[in-house]
């Protein structure tokens, strides 16, 4: 008996003696986040920019979502089957609540996949999700979608914002959603002062019950990264997402705050304009390859905050070769030259490189690149030109060589496709194989992982052998936060969606 | 004197045009448009698609025709709308006309109370050392980019709770104490190089004026070297001063967009450099309309006054 009371009682004193120890959430609370670009708008199926995307994470939901790990997971379908390769089908969570109050049916999304299909829409998911040929609504909480051919990335396309779900009522009142946005989202457009900021308020019927901890998330323009760290010292901004990696080693210095770090999702290239000489010929971007050193250029350009990376972005682990294992990878400049000189310019010969002071055009990558490449003889020039000329230069492919940044993904299709088939969207290098077309044809059409390894490591193999582009590194995703921002999550491709499981601790 | 205001009014008319006929054809010529802003290099766009966008985007027709279109819609008063909002133009600008004048006017109150003085300090033989402390501060603040120098700012008040808050705007009706802290440190940024032209001005008139006859013919009459300071050397010293301030303060707003952009204020000078990068045609004429009449209304008014203060030139 005594024993029994001595332990009740030490089990107690336990309990009291822990309790301070448990950090609970607590609710309420407006997290300002600085951001250094504002938005022009809002609607899920039509914008283009990685700032949009941030603001769409939190006030709207799709079918599926990505999570920290890059695993495909449930969004607004609880579950699915895939009786075969070109038929899928959705359960959708009952009770799940628009802005406006409406409940959320299985017509929501057949009407929302259609208009992102809609040619008139322009919408940049079409091409994740083209191969669709039906939607059919089984009952008001099931789906059933058909393709005309397997496509290995639909759920990854799926997951993306363009793909989110809207009311159709709310596009059909308001023409589009870019002024008025009503999703499903944990937050809901409170106040928008455009350029100034824009205020995201609780959705008190969000069907993740309990979240999201915080009454409002505010987005505040900052435009220069210095200021971005002050506002966040000075207490006016709680977070922010900084990518110069001056400012970053600052705020890592600095005990009051808190700097998180991830492999991000983004790949940092140096491409050519295949169809101009020099670049026509492979062995002459093979010498190039050779004679880049990517860790320099990691530590002179981000600051060593970024990883070496092939074809496929480094951090996704399941699909990206290593390095090492990749052909032209590694430095050689003996090689570099006896390539040079097979191609016919053994004393070398100028070119230029299209960059850009933003963060996004790469200057510093350039500069590094420019003397790695002095080494081997020839003679690049760089021509650094404002953002929307660098933009134009894109667009009408008028360069010999080219630093960007390219928007990565963690399912290769998605990626690889778009920006290095002959037919792709966005591949400006002007780059045409057969062979690489036939596997990349093959790699989507497959389903299961292990059949689809393979033929992605051989592209892998094959673009470091052609060399249209070289791949460089990977930035890391930070975000520099004050410390009472509590449960934040960063995605590798900068996504906001951990917010709604975040709390201000007072 | 009524003659001379309406010849200068007319000439003003004039300026106005040619500088919107300036920037039109000149913004044109960079290359890039607001299509190309618009599609970034992360959307793929057929030529199908791009051709029906450039319909919309107005990239369609010649130079010259869209000019006449422009000018007859800003005779009738409109001003037309975004290319990438799709809002109306001249809202947008008024909505934030307000932050850039008030921070203007304070860069201009700020160079005028260190300025002046400074350069009436600076002047006098009594202390020839502080002088030279002063003429050499003068100018580093010169010398020192705006840039540099908000950054600076920024840099080290930060630490200073409420003095930098970023990306806000409260206006002066709502909360003065808030509105007041919010401008210091940008408008001490932006004043600070204008501070120092006024300062060396202010000095080189005292001294010039210090020499001048009457003010011998003053000392010799038995006025106090005070006296002789402030009603003969003063006036006359400061009347060129005014006329160096008004051609400033139009200046002032352009150095306005680079402290808007470090201090996250979001005023028209930040709106303009957006709507360069992002080729965003109606926005930017629509602006460079409204700072150019500004510029011009003020200067118009400095040579009024002047006019007014100076009852030689009245006579003339």
């Amino acid at each position: 008996m005594k024993i029994f009371f001595i332990l009740l009682i030490s089990l107690a004193l336990i309990v009291i003696l822990l309790t301070p120890f448990a950090s609970a959430e607590s609710r309420g609370g407006n997290l300002i986040i600085g951001v250094d670009q504002e938005v022009i708008g809002l609607d899920p199926n039509v914008v283009t920019s990685f700032s949009s995307f941030r603001r769409i994470d939190l006030l709207y939901n799709k079918l599926v979502k990505m999570d920290y790990d890059f695993n495909i997971v449930p969004d607004l379908a609880d579950s699915w089957e895939i009786p075969d390769s070109l038929t899928y089908i959705f359960h959708l969570k009952e009770g799940v609540k628009f802005h406006n109050g409406r409940e959320l049916t299985a017509d929501d999304v057949k009407f929302s996949l259609e208009r992102v299909l809609d040619p008139k829409t322009a919408s940049p998911g079409r091409s994740y999700i083209a191969p669709i040929s039906d939607i059919e609504v089984i009952n008001k909480y099931t789906i059933k979608i058909k393709l005309s051919s397997p496509l290995a990335s639909f759920l990854s396309g799926l997951a993306s914002n363009n793909c989110s779900i809207v009311p159709k009522e709310e596009v059909e009142k308001y023409g589009n959603l870019q002024r008025d946005a009503v999703g499903t989202g944990p937050f809901k457009l409170g106040e928008w002062v455009p350029d100034n900021y824009m205020k995201l308020v609780r959705n008190p019927d969000y069907f993740e019950k309990g979240f999201p901890y915080l009454d409002a998330v505010t987005f505040r323009v900052v435009p220069e990264q210095t200021s971005l760290l002050a506002g966040i010292k000075s207490g006016s901004l709680d977070m922010a997402t900084i990518n110069a990696g001056s400012i970053i080693l600052q705020a890592q210095k600095d005990p009051n705050l808190v700097v998180m770090q991830i492999p991000g999702l983004n790949l940092r290239t140096f491409g050519f304009n295949n169809t101009r000489e020099p670049f026509d010929d492979v062995r002459v971007r093979q010498a190039i390859a050779l004679a880049i050193d990517r860790d320099e250029i990691v530590t002179a350009a981000e600051f060593g905050m970024a990883q070496p990376s092939g074809p496929l972005t480094a951090s996704v682990k399941k699909w990206a070769k290593p390095l090492e294992e990749l052909p032209f990878s590694k430095r050689n400049l003996k090689k570099a030259r006896e390539l040079l000189t097979e191609a016919g310019y053994p004393d070398g010969f100028s070119f230029n490189i299209v960059t850009s002071s933003s963060y996004e055009g790469g200057v510093a990558v350039a500069q590094v690149i420019q003397s790695q490449l002095k080494e081997i003889g020839l003679r690049p020039e760089l021509e650094v030109v404002e953002w929307g000329i660098y933009i134009d230069r894109w667009v009408k492919r008028d360069f010999d060589s080219m630093v960007e940044l390219r928007g990565g993904s963690a399912e290769p299709d998605r990626f690889l496709y778009r920006s290095l088939h002959s037919t792709g969207g966005v591949n400006n290098w002007l780059f045409e194989d057969e062979e690489v077309d036939k596997l990349l044809n093959e790699g989507r059409r497959l389903v299961k992982y292990e059949d689809r390894k393979p033929i992605y490591d051989k592209i892998q193999v094959l673009l470091s052998e052609k060399m249209p582009v070289i791949f460089l590194y990977v930035p890391f995703q930070t975000q520099v936060l004050s410390p009472n921002v509590k449960n934040f999550r960063q995605i590798g491709n900068g996504a906001l969606q951990y917010l709604s499981q975040t709390w201000l601790e007072e | 004197m009524y003659g001379y205001i309406l010849k200068r009014f007319i000439s003003l008319v004039f300026v106005v045009l040619g500088v919107s006929i300036i920037i039109f054809f000149m913004v044109r010529l960079i290359p890039g448009s607001a299509l190309e802003m618009y599609l970034g290099t992360q959307v793929e766009a057929t030529p199908k698609q791009m051709e029906e966008l450039k319909v919309i985007f107005g990239e369609d027709k010649p130079v010259l025709v869209l000019y006449g279109e422009w000018l007859s819609r800003i005779i009738r008063g409109d001003f037309g709308c975004s290319l990438r909002t799709s809002r109306p133009v001249l809202p947008d600008i008024l909505s934030r006309l307000p932050l850039t004048l008030e921070l203007s006017f304070f860069a201009l109150c700020f160079s005028v109370l260190i300025g002046i003085p400074l350069g009436i300090l600076s002047s006098r033989k009594q202390n020839p050392f502080m002088g030279l402390v002063i003429r050499i501060s003068g100018l580093l603040g010169l010398s020192i980019p705006q840039f540099f120098l908000a950054i600076l700012f920024v840099m080290f008040f930060s630490s200073f709770k409420g003095w930098i808050p970023m990306g806000t705007y409260i206006s002066l009706l709502k909360n003065p104490i808030l509105n007041l802290k919010m401008f210091f440190f940008p408008s001490l940024a932006l004043g600070g190089g204008l501070a120092a032209v006024i300062m060396r001005f202010t000095r080189y008139n005292i001294l010039e004026v210090t020499l001048m006859d009457y003010i011998r013919t003053a000392r010799s009459k038995g006025v106090s070297e005070k006296n002789i300071l402030i009603k003969h050397v003063l006036k006359n010293a400061l009347l060129p001063v005014i006329t160096v301030l008004g051609f400033n303060a139009g200046y002032l707003m352009g150095g306005a967009i680079v402290i808007e952009e470090v201090f996250a204020l979001p005023g028209m000078g930040r709106l303009v450099l957006y709507a360069i990068y992002q080729r965003d045609y109606p926005l930017l004429q629509g602006i460079v309309l409204i700072i150019t009449v500004f510029f011009v209304l003020i200067n118009f008014f400095t040579d009024i006054l002047y006019v007014y203060i100076d009852p030689r030139i009245r006579y003339e």
